[in-house]
């Protein structure tokens, strides 16, 4: 169990969450075209990645990343989320990523541990 | 360390969560056809409806509630989750709905406060 340091700044920066899931997204899924093959292990490996990348930040929070990863053909898309926590210390970010044959869709919600 | 009881007025249950979507996605959208229109307003009440139903459940839970609605037109799509959590006290659970124009996909994860 990671050690947390009390004292530190109890707050999600959503900024770098976004950064560091763009990064996970683009490393993936960059330069390919969708593939019903390979979508199911893109998906696990782009939330894998990002969970990874949002837990090495070492602040006390439980995190839940999302991802949809949708062939372009002309369907239509609605996601939303609603959430019931502690609106002072909990957040989320979505990040919407695209190219020619596919859209990308992450979810990263942060929940304060109470210590 | 405080110790708290984990009974099973504690814990999440997922048939009690699974079934409050199910109404919720039912009663929302479910006569419907896919209408790009009304397609915001129906994933915002799905969410709406579903987590003020399961704050009623009055458990110390923090709860997220998200909703996809895909208009069926042959693209795939491919959706996944992973937790960083309390393996004990938290969880999540996942509602697939489908008719004949749109399918409608519900996730709700429960943390232990």
């Amino acid at each position: 169990m990671e050690e947390f340091h009390p004292g530190d700044e109890v707050s999600f920066n959503p900024d770098e969450a976004s950064n560091s899931v763009k990064e996970c997204i683009e490393s993936i899924i960059g330069g390919e075209d969708y593939s019903q093959n390979k979508v199911n292990q893109w998906t696990a490996n782009i939330v894998e990645h990002s969970l990874t990348q949002l837990v090495k930040q070492g602040k006390p929070y439980k995190y839940m990343v999302n991802c949809a990863v949708m062939q372009k053909s002309g369907a239509g898309l609605h996601t939303a989320n609603s959430c019931y926590w502690d609106t002072a210390t909990d957040g989320s970010c979505t990040v919407r990523w695209e190219n020619r044959t596919m859209y990308c869709v992450v979810s990263v919600f942060a929940v304060a541990i109470a210590l | 360390m405080d110790e708290f009881q984990t009974g099973s007025e504690t814990a999440f249950v997922v048939e009690d969560v699974s079934r409050i979507v199910k109404e919720s996605v039912e009663g929302v959208i479910g006569g419907s056809a896919y209408q790009h229109s009304r397609v915001s307003q129906w994933t915002s009440s799905v969410v709406e409806q579903s987590l003020s139903q399961l704050s009623k459940l009055g458990k110390p839970f923090k709860y997220i509630v998200t909703c996809i609605i895909m208009q069926k037109n042959g693209a795939g799509l491919q959706t996944a989750s992973s937790c960083f959590w309390d393996n004990s006290t938290d969880g999540s659970c996942t509602v697939r709905w489908e008719n004949n124009s749109m399918y409608c996909i519900v996730s709700v994860f429960g943390l232990a406060i």
